[in-house]
């Protein structure tokens, strides 16, 4: 969201990316009628060259993915790998038959999609809608510089506002009194700007995608305030500073939407020209967005450095977070498992975290994850405590599909709520299960290993439920040391109790775990590795790479001989102590 | 899932065969019924001829133990064996059910 902060004046500019002629001329064409300048590119690399020259030329690009030399995907890494251009929102053109593509398009940061073969209304509002996007996100970070406020020291308060204008102001505020509010600004607007349009004045869906089409949007948003039926109708904001977290609970007047297929998965949701709002401000911005039936009433939540309590204020621990419940049913369909597998991915540690948590502890921490063809429900974490000790976690739930991936928010907005016992893997296994016990339907359940490395100690003590072995091996010698992952699944029971275990490390020692798949899953000869298989594949790898050793090449012998599609989520990390 | 269930003098058994994995969830939800409905005390599971279970399998149990135990009735896993037996030991189902051997 930074880019260079002017607004371009003049007609909008769009730069059109393909390889073929005929859909350059059809986008152009379209286009040029409705008043946009064109620029066109043959294929990424020169599109890059354009874009490069000319930084702040552009207001919308519009990419087709496969193309020669370079495509659409190596073009989106190089654009959010340079600051002038990481803003400039792009559309990609893909096949409705293609939801892989619509999955690498939204982890490389694309937001619009385009279906071939084109439809031309929907072209002209897509476009419409990336372009007012990123004026109304621009016009609030621009406000967010200047602005400067005693809020930071608010620990709680009301706001109500009416007009668009009054949700801008307040948005601005608000961010500011909050960490990260660069971001948090995009995801307030969105949640304040939906909580007017579309909960107190009504303005649907397809209206909204035809008033931004036709540049009416603003105008009918103002038309419709005036209207007495609407006159008394206001939002709510309550905003309060509780422990490391910040909660922004918005209200509206109107009779609520159906949040469900908004926030979550909504399977036409890729397509259209907007509606990715939600789940967008979601993705950027909080760490849970949580809605209220019958949908008028919205809580998010933002935590982490920079959420400071000012002294004196309330610290009690909030109450157990309500992640999105998991229907037990059908399988879904590919369009639901494709968004739940991008929200998913997003779960999983980033690499900047993956860096410092590195950089802390002195450790090398690397960590796969590969999708079965239905979505396994595996996820996988890290936190270091100190400068000598790290938190490392794996869990996998029963199940596959929708299910299991919706249970994986659930599990990753508990770990992040319960506070005691982060370095006490028995205990917090305990909470954990108590928690997921009153939560989880009955039949589904996760296992998960859970375990602090403590170099200083020279051990790694866990604990287990019903969870693949941790395996340490040591890379002087081949020793291999195999765990032990016994342990009542994690929801079954209130009443688990859970075993502490340890295992020795040295310098030089690597750490292995990985989810069932990797012993289960069949390879091409048929036979499965098993549990012994594993920790023999991962001596080898260790024996031959020592230290230098990551989970890619320690599952390398696996991967290279796995069925696919994976019948599982395969999900694996490797903890390695470099010798000094 | 193969299955056959045999009404015994004391319990019904429930014999699986082959596998139980996340593809028979449908059928096993109708098999509970069917056992259930003979409202005994006891049901057996015999899991002998059952070469491989998943997790999805694991809960499939799970769910026949909570319908059970909501009619007051119990359920005994028998005879599991080869990986069968080492998963339901990783989860410590011993806790959960009574399991025989024999």
């Amino acid at each position: 969201m930074s880019g260079d902060g002017g607004e371009r004046s003049g007609a909008t500019r769009a730069l059109v990316v393909d390889d073929e002629r005929m859909n350059r001329e059809v986008i152009v064409a379209n286009l040029r009628v409705a008043g946009y300048e064109t620029v066109t590119a043959e294929d990424g690399q020169q599109a890059w060259e354009i874009l490069d020259a000319d930084p702040g030329g552009f207001d919308v690009i519009l990419l087709d993915r496969r193309m020669p030399r370079m495509d659409g995907m190596a073009l989106m890494a190089k654009l959010k790998g340079d600051d002038r251009l990481r803003d400039i929102p792009v559309i990609m053109q893909t096949a409705y038959a293609a939801p892989q593509d619509v999955i690498d398009g939204l982890e490389a940061g694309v937001y619009y999609y385009l279906a071939k073969p084109l439809d031309r209304r929907l072209l002209l509002s897509v476009v419409a809608a990336a372009v007012e996007d990123r004026l109304r996100y621009r016009r609030l970070q621009i406000d967010l510089d200047k602005r400067s406020t005693a809020l930071t020291l608010m620990t709680g308060g009301t706001f109500q506002f009416r007009t668009l204008a009054e949700a801008n102001t307040l948005t601005v505020s608000l961010a500011r009194a909050c960490p990260r509010s660069k971001f948090l600004v995009v995801g307030l607007s969105e949640i304040f700007t939906n909580a007017i349009e579309h909960g107190n004045l009504g303005i649907t869906f397809q209206e909204k995608t035809e008033l931004i089409a036709a540049n009416r949007w603003m105008q009918e948003i103002e038309n419709r305030l005036d209207l007495p039926e609407n006159r008394a109708k206001t939002v709510t904001v309550r905003f309060e500073r509780i422990g490391d977290e910040v909660r922004f609970t918005v209200k509206d007047d109107g009779q609520g939407f159906d949040w469900q297929s908004y926030g979550d998965i909504d399977p036409t949701r890729a397509f259209s020209a907007h509606g990715r709002g939600i789940a967008m401000a979601k993705r950027l911005c909080f760490d849970a967005v949580e809605y209220r039936d019958p949908g008028n009433e919205v809580l998010c939540v933002v935590r982490g450095e920079g959420v400071q309590t000012p002294p004196g204020a309330a610290t009690e621990a909030p109450g157990e977070p309500a992640a999105p419940a998991a229907p037990p049913g059908p399988v879904a369909d590919p369009d639901d498992l494709r968004l739940a597998r991008v929200m998913q991915s997003e779960l999983l540690p980033r690499e900047e975290q993956i860096a410092r948590a590195n950089q802390m502890t002195g450790l090398t921490i690397s960590g796969f994850h590969e999708f079965s063809s239905d979505l396994g429900g595996d996820l996988w974490g890290i936190e270091p405590l100190d400068d000598h000790r790290l938190v490392v976690w794996l869990a996998d739930f029963s199940g596959h599909g929708v299910t299991a991936a919706l249970n994986t928010f659930r599990l990753h907005a508990l770990i992040s709520n319960i506070d005691a016992g982060r370095d006490q893997p028995a205990d917090f296994l305990a909470e954990l299960n108590r928690r997921l016990a009153g939560a989880l339907p009955v039949g589904q359940y996760a296992t998960m290993l859970y375990g602090v490395i403590d170099r200083n100690e020279g051990v790694f003590t866990y604990a287990a439920a019903a969870a693949p072995p941790p395996v340490v091996i040591e890379s002087k010698t081949g020793n291999a040391h195999v765990g032990d992952g016994s342990g009542l699944p994690l929801g079954v029971t209130k009443l688990g109790v859970y075993r502490e275990r340890k295992l020795a490390l040295v310098p030089g020692a690597v750490l292995f775990m990985a989810s069932d798949a990797l012993a289960e899953n069949p390879r091409e000869n048929g036979a499965n590795l098993g549990a012994v298989g594993v920790a023999e594949m991962v001596r080898c790898g260790v024996l031959a790479r020592g230290t230098e050793a990551d989970v890619q090449s320690l599952l390398a012998p696996f991967l290279a001989s796995a069925k696919r599609p994976l019948r599982d989520d395969l999900t694996a990390v490797c903890c390695v102590w470099p010798v000094p | 899932m193969k299955y056959e269930i045999i009404d015994g003098a004391e319990m019904p058994t429930l014999v699986l065969r082959d596998q139980l994995t996340f593809s028979d969830r449908e059928q096993f939800d109708t098999v509970i019924d069917k056992l259930l409905a003979r409202k005994k005390p006891v049901t057996a599971v015999d899991l002998a001829g059952l070469d491989y279970m998943d997790s999805a399998g694991l809960g499939m149990l799970l769910t026949l133990r909570d319908r059970a135990e909501r009619q007051g009735a119990q359920v005994k896993l028998l005879r599991p064996k080869g990986e069968v037996s080492e998963l339901l030991a990783l989860a410590c189902f011993d806790s959960l059910f009574t399991i025989s051997p024999a």
